[in-house]
């Protein structure tokens, strides 16, 4: 029998939301350009080349061994990419997607990368184009609302604070509007202006990112009604912690 | 039971963010609002930034050189902020520029540690020993006294034994001073009251009973050297001062020859045997000797705070303000300071001690504690529940899910606290202090610290800044390990721990933890019975009994510091 992943316990919709996370089967919900994902991360410019910091492998004449035959590089890897970032924030008001989250599924779905998870921001760093293609994936699917999750490389406060007017999430450095109905980012994600409005389309309605998150929140599905989860986390703490007495 | 209750913090927040301070703009509205309009007005809404915008362009026009510039916080560009909002500090009603809680700006705040940096404990037993058996010199209360008069004169840098000298002027070095302290009643009676730490008028009954107990008969000086003096220099000047004064002393005093060989072992035992510094010394690398915030263990700065002796029949009052000292001294000072050099750690700090969400916290704790295993968070030894995983996991979830949902159900307790590490310590130190006052066992309630943490992350999807994930992820793990290389009980740990080094946000968490054990139980110390009555001692310029009060009258500039220097300096 085929051994298939559980990712996560929990009985409830945001177990379940999670679970989707951690696989990568979520769903499409917008279309973002390559020429708007360059801009809004401000790496490089729309349309040039890849940077790279070494040659591509092929032509690096590498030593033979076990372990690089094993293992393929990814394209960023194998084209010599320099290693760049991208860094998204999360509203605690019931964003689809949180730091934790963004990190496993960045873990689980792809290689090369190294995600970093902080209290409300979570960076991923890998080579250029590889890390594009995570970048790109996250803002398309139903793990991003343009409201209430923004890309942000710099002065990430804002994912505790209550949420402005129009229900966009705070950003000191407004780099994402709401404008007719959609979000756009009109500075790169440290806040950069760039040449174009990138639409990233219309926010989530307040029951849809409720129905979405995978956040847990007392106004919307409680952690604490989710037992299947509190248990787990107490095993977790208890194995831990017996551990702790190295029992010989 | 939590949706009955009266949030301690409603009162603060509905001040904090539905009023108007200064030229701050407030939409109005409730704290569990949603959303709010937020004017972006910048640094000028805020009273506390124009005057330091002031002084930074009348500095920078002085002296032909570019100081002080609010416009440089992002960049130079001026998009402005949410409203920047005073705070509460909790369990008073001081309402302060949250500007004003930096160490830097708050006298009180650097009183506290200049108390505590200068002081050391020294044995007098082994030294009247020396004198008795070896010189053959009689020790009576009287000739104590006249010793203590001597040092009294000396400690602050008067000279005695020799002809007139180099001296230091008293009106600068007025905060330096020596009493003594004995477990031993009749000896404290035959003691002039100005030189005594009166045990049995610093402290209830029954813990001077416990504390003369353990003290018996030996008698110890509490030395404070100048506040000038520290601060020039380092903690570990702290015991050579004493050393060097109080050998000359001794000298004096007892009309010795100091050219005797006899007197080289009274000065060993006077200057060296039985010395407790408030902190140990550090690794090398980090550079410090003792006397050091580094090598303070949590359990001598629970002992440090005073506010067992007067108010003891509310242990979690005492958990709080042991958080408020612990957390201003560890994370403003120790991490935000010296280690760091950085700036931003106070607001880590005072997240623990303001606007009453913590307390509130704590206190909702104690209810369902009382309710749920019959009073064990108040005060006695008899009502303790015992400390077992179940009783961990129990209260350690039920304080952090409330702790949680006040974040949820309160949009304005989630912006006070907009940084992880902040609701992270808050949570944490509620659930691992109740844990503490419940069992009386620190290390439970440090085992419910770590469990709290695992359910914030689970539960939020996010903790605080790396440094929580990485410590409190593997921190259960060596709670009950004992080995000398990998664990400690709560009290003996402290920032020299190595898993401990880089917590910012833990250590004063960590002491009320230890505090609340020992506080929860009714006893007189936490782990060293000669460092709380050190401090029980109305002299000092800081009053270890109130630190919250004292930082927040240190914020409103109401807190008289020593160490004055206008007597050496040009009047402006």
């Amino acid at each position: 029998m085929a051994y298939e992943a559980q990712y996560y316990p929990g009985a409830t919709s945001v177990a379940e939301n999670r679970r989707k996370h951690m696989s990568g089967k979520v769903e499409k919900l917008r279309e973002v350009s390559d020429d708007d994902l360059t801009l809004v991360l401000g790496h490089r410019a729309p349309g040039s080349d890849y940077p790279s910091t070494h040659p591509p492998l092929a032509e690096m004449g590498e030593p033979e061994c076990s372990v690089r035959e094993m293992v393929e590089p990814t394209p960023g890897a194998k084209a010599g990419d320099r290693v760049r970032y991208v860094q998204f924030v999360d509203s605690m008001y019931n964003a689809p997607s949180t730091p934790y989250f963004r990190s496993y599924a960045a873990a689980i779905n792809y290689r090369g990368v190294d995600p970093g998870t902080l209290s409300g921001r979570q960076v991923v760093e890998a080579r250029e184009r590889d890390m594009e293609e995570i970048a790109k994936f996250q803002l398309e699917t139903e793990m991003t609302c343009p409201a209430l999750a923004s890309l942000r490389g710099a002065t990430v406060h804002g994912h505790s604070l209550r949420l402005p007017e129009d229900g966009i999430m705070f950003d000191m450095l407004d780099r994402c509007r709401l404008e007719n109905g959609v979000v756009i980012m009109h500075k790169d994600q440290v806040g950069r202006a760039i040449d174009k409005k990138v639409d990233f389309g219309k926010p989530m309605s307040e029951e849809e990112a409720a129905k979405r998150t995978t956040f847990y929140r007392v106004d919307n599905v409680a952690f604490r009604d989710d037992a299947e989860v509190i248990e787990w986390v107490h095993t977790v703490f208890e194995k831990r912690t017996a551990y702790g007495f190295k029992p010989e | 039971m939590a949706d009955d209750r009266k949030r301690l913090f409603q009162k603060d927040l509905e001040i904090k963010f539905t009023k108007e301070h200064g030229d701050n703009k407030m939409e109005g509205g409730e704290i569990t609002d949603k959303k709010v309009t937020y004017y972006r007005l910048g640094v000028d809404q805020n009273p506390r930034k124009v005057e330091m915008k002031k002084a930074g362009q009348e500095m920078a026009a002085a002296r032909g050189l570019v100081g002080y510039n609010p416009m440089m916080h992002c960049g130079g560009i001026p998009l402005g902020q949410r409203a920047i909002t005073p705070s509460f500090i909790s369990g008073t009603d001081i309402m302060v520029e949250t500007d004003d809680l930096h160490y830097v700006n708050n006298a009180a705040m650097q009183q506290m540690w200049d108390d505590i940096r200068r002081t050391t404990i020294v044995g007098m037993d082994m030294a009247h020993e020396t004198l008795e058996k070896r010189l053959g010199i009689e020790v009576t209360p009287e000739t104590i006294n006249h010793y203590l008069e001597v040092l009294n004169h000396a400690l602050p840098g008067g000279a005695v034994v020799q002809e007139h000298m180099v001296e230091t002027h008293p009106a600068l070095v007025d905060d330096c001073y020596v009493k003594i302290f004995t477990g031993d009643d009749e000896l404290a009676d035959e003691i002039d009251s100005q030189f005594l730490i009166d045990i049995n008028k610093q402290f209830p009954e029954d813990q001077a009973e416990a504390l003369k107990a353990a003290i018996g008969k030996t008698t110890w000086q509490a030395a404070h050297i100048p506040t000038v003096v520290s601060r020039t220099t380092d903690g570990a000047q702290t015991s050579r001062w004493m050393a060097m004064q109080v050998g000359m002393s001794f000298i004096a005093a007892y009309n010795m020859c100091a050219g005797e060989a006899a007197v080289a072992d009274l000065s060993y035992a006077a200057k060296h045997a039985g010395v407790i510094s408030m902190g140990d010394m550090l690794p090398a690398r980090r550079a410090r000797g003792p006397n050091e915030p580094g090598g303070i263990s949590f359990g001598h700065m629970a002992d440090i705070i005073q506010t067992s002796r007067v108010d003891a029949e509310d242990p979690a009052h005492v958990a709080l303000e042991v958080v408020g000292g612990g957390c201003m001294l560890y994370d403003q000072i120790w991490l935000g300071s010296y280690m760091s050099g950085g700036v931003g750690f106070t607001q880590y700090a005072t997240a623990a001690y303001t606007n009453n969400i913590l307390d509130d916290n704590l206190y909702y704790n104690v209810d369902y504690i009382n309710d749920k295993y019959d009073g064990a968070a108040n005060k006695g030894t008899d009502n303790k529940v015992k400390a077992t995983m179940d009783v961990v996991k129990d209260i350690a979830t039920e304080s952090t899910i409330y702790g949680l949902e006040n974040y949820e159900k309160y949009p304005t307790a989630l912006e006070d606290h907009f940084g992880g590490s902040q609701r992270a310590t808050v949570l944490s130190a509620a659930a691992g202090s109740a844990t503490a006052l419940a069992t009386g066992n620190g290390n439970a309630g440090l085992s419910a610290w770590y469990l709290s943490m695992y359910l914030h992350k689970e539960a939020h999807g996010r903790l605080g800044f790396f440094g929580f994930d990485l410590q409190d992820q593997c921190g259960a793990t060596n709670v009950f390990s004992f080995q000398s290389d990998e664990g400690l009980p709560v009290e003996l740990r402290g920032p020299n721990y190595p898993n401990y080094a880089m917590n910012v946000g833990h250590q004063g968490g960590y002491t009320a933890i230890a505090s609340a054990a020992h506080a929860g139980r009714g006893d007189a110390w936490a782990v060293n019975p000669l460092i709380k009555v050190c401090f029980a001692d109305d002299l000092l310029p800081f009053d270890f009994t109130a630190p919250r009060k004292e930082f927040g009258r240190g914020a409103i500039r109401e807190f008289e510091p020593a160490g004055e220097r206008s007597l050496i300096i040009p009047a402006k």
